[in-house]
């Protein structure tokens, strides 16, 4: 029967709801990119808000039953201004306070405490004035500087956006051997000798995939496609054949064959001067003259 | 498939970090569930929660606590702090704003520590006493030093006028490390009232200050006394004539 379904033989593990990644442009995404997508939305994240149970098992207090011990995360909320900053793994927390016994509970809003300090990454040879939290700045302190702390710290851990897109810089940075630090070749040398170890784990198109958000991402192969597939319009195309043409057949106007040589780029505007010039030719020489201008039939000006 | 294969990407992934980053460091709140929710099946998803569930207890707020010191590596002298090369212990925020982010020292670690070493060149030439000379020249060269004099005897001032002076205003030395002008100034001189002169005071046998001492005329007769001058150190002056600075040869 399965293999009736649209899904196939996909069916007969159970019927799975299309995501992201199976529909639309999601699906056109490369490997590299899920790949992150999984380092950062489905790895679970280390403890920041709560203390996980080391041991398997525990024993009830008061009744000594044993039961497993399953610890599930709180759901943390990460809103916008979370990925406007680097908050180290933290998020504001939803939830409710028991403040009473005999009372209803209240909810509550556990919020961390943001500062503005500066960063500053070695390898972009740069500081930045970024919102941080406490937490933040002893990883840093804990990774010995800014670049450690993004490039140990997996993308689930960094959580924003920011975070990660300060990474992919880094590590293109890194690729391309520290560009700026190119003024210092001996710090250039010491800071690659340090840092490139964290480059093994990724290939180029991981890194070039790395840190974007998912629309960020569908922008960016949005405008791959494009340019993939660029029409160059036929009034282009045949103008530069009739020039070909006019070339072949000697006409002086028509321009020398070294203007042929110069890169593509520039080569439309030189077109457009040549038609100008065949223009030119054209028109009776007079009719560049200012009297040609003035209409002895227009409307007076007042 | 899919979901084996995230599931087995987070078992390695969970090991990296575990490699990578030696503690745990939390300056949070940190909270526990009032009431924790129903044991589900393993290898399912956990049962929906309750809104009990969602009621939590604070275990710590981690954020009020206080932070231990930091260890860091010096890469130069820093005033009031230590010499190249030193491990100095310091409270983090201090050490973060002032130190690490100006580029003055470096975080501890043995290689850190063999880089920044003092050489012996470098041990061989001296140029600071100590960290916090620095400091006393600072303070010595900020205030106007008042030299107050007899208005009815006969004086010439000497180096324990200055150090009888310096310890009013809260400064110990010795009468060795004080050097006066060359030119005598003597007194009671009226026309002398409230002049400076400059005079030089060695910190640790190196550093040196330039302090600026004002002249004042005191009697033991309270009707002799002249008018008392409210905050005399705000007043501009003029120097005492025919009084240059201490020579260099004399230091």
């Amino acid at each position: 029967m399965a293999h009736a379904t649209p899904q196939g033989i996909k069916l007969l593990n159970g019927w799975k709801r299309p995501g992201r990644f199976d529909k639309g442009l999601g699906a056109q995404l490369p490997d590299a990119y899920k790949k992150f997508w999984r380092e950062w939305k489905l790895t679970t994240p280390a403890a920041v808000h709560y203390i996980p149970k080391e041991q398997q098992w525990e024993r009830d207090e008061v009744t000594h039953a044993i039961k497993p011990v399953q610890n599930i995360p709180l759901p943390l909320i990460d809103p916008p201004e979370a990925h406007q900053g680097i908050w180290g793994g933290e998020a504001v927390i939803k939830g409710f306070q028991k403040r009473h016994q005999t009372k209803r509970r209240v909810p509550h809003f556990w919020v961390p405490q943001l500062k503005r300090s500066v960063v500053h990454s070695q390898v972009l040879n740069e500081y930045m004035s970024v919102v941080v939290t406490e937490r933040t700045l002893e990883q840093i302190h804990e990774c010995h500087g800014f670049d450690h702390y993004l490039l140990k710290n997996l993308a689930c851990d960094l959580r924003s956006a920011l975070a990660l897109k300060m990474k992919r810089q880094v590590l293109q940075a890194l690729q391309q051997g520290c560009p700026n630090l190119a003024d210092e070749p001996k710090l250039q040398k010491e800071v690659l000798k340090e840092y490139s170890q964290y480059l093994e784990s990724y290939t180029p198109e991981e890194i070039d995939w790395y840190g974007h958000t998912y629309l960020e991402a569908i922008r960016k192969l949005q405008n791959k496609l494009r340019e993939a597939e660029r029409v160059q319009p036929h009034k282009v195309e045949f103008r530069s054949k009739l020039i070909d043409q006019l070339r072949q057949a000697g006409i002086n106007e028509a321009g020398s064959a070294t203007k042929l040589e110069k890169p593509a780029t520039t080569d439309g505007e030189h077109k457009d001067s040549d038609i100008e010039a065949l223009t030119k030719l054209e028109s009776p020489s007079a009719s560049s003259s200012w009297l040609s201008k003035i209409n002895p039939f227009g409307k007076k000006e007042t | 498939m899919l979901k084996s294969i995230s599931q087995l990407q987070v078992h390695f992934n969970l090991l990296k970090s575990a490699t990578s980053l030696q503690q745990q460091v939390r300056t949070t709140f940190i909270l526990k569930r009032k009431y924790d929710p129903l044991l589900h099946k393993t290898n399912e998803n956990p049962r929906r929660m309750r809104a009990k569930n969602f009621i939590y207890e604070l275990v710590e707020d981690t954020q009020v606590k206080k932070r231990p010191n930091m260890e860091v590596v010096l890469k130069t002298f820093v005033e009031g702090v230590g010499d190249k090369g030193d491990v100095v212990s310091l409270k983090p925020n201090f050490v973060y704003n002032k130190l690490l982010l100006p580029g003055l020292a470096a975080y501890k670690t043995p290689e850190n520590i063999e880089k920044y070493a003092k050489t012996e060149a470098e041990k061989s030439t001296v140029q600071h006493s100590s960290a916090y000379a620095q400091r006393t020249v600072n303070m010595l060269e900020s205030i106007v030093l008042a030299v107050v004099m007899n208005k009815d005897q006969p004086w010439v001032i000497e180096p324990w006028h200055i150090k009888a002076s310096l310890r009013k205003a809260g400064f110990h030395c010795k009468d060795e490390c004080i050097t006066l002008p060359n030119e005598r100034i003597e007194g009671p001189d009226l026309k002398k009232e409230g002049k400076d002169f400059y005079c030089t005071i060695t910190i640790n046998k190196l550093e040196q200050a330039k302090l600026k001492c004002r002249l004042h005329h005191w009697s033991t007769d309270p009707s002799e006394r002249l008018p008392y001058v409210l905050e005399h150190w705000k007043i501009p002056s003029e120097p005492l004539l025919g009084v240059n600075l201490p020579s260099e040869k004399n230091v």
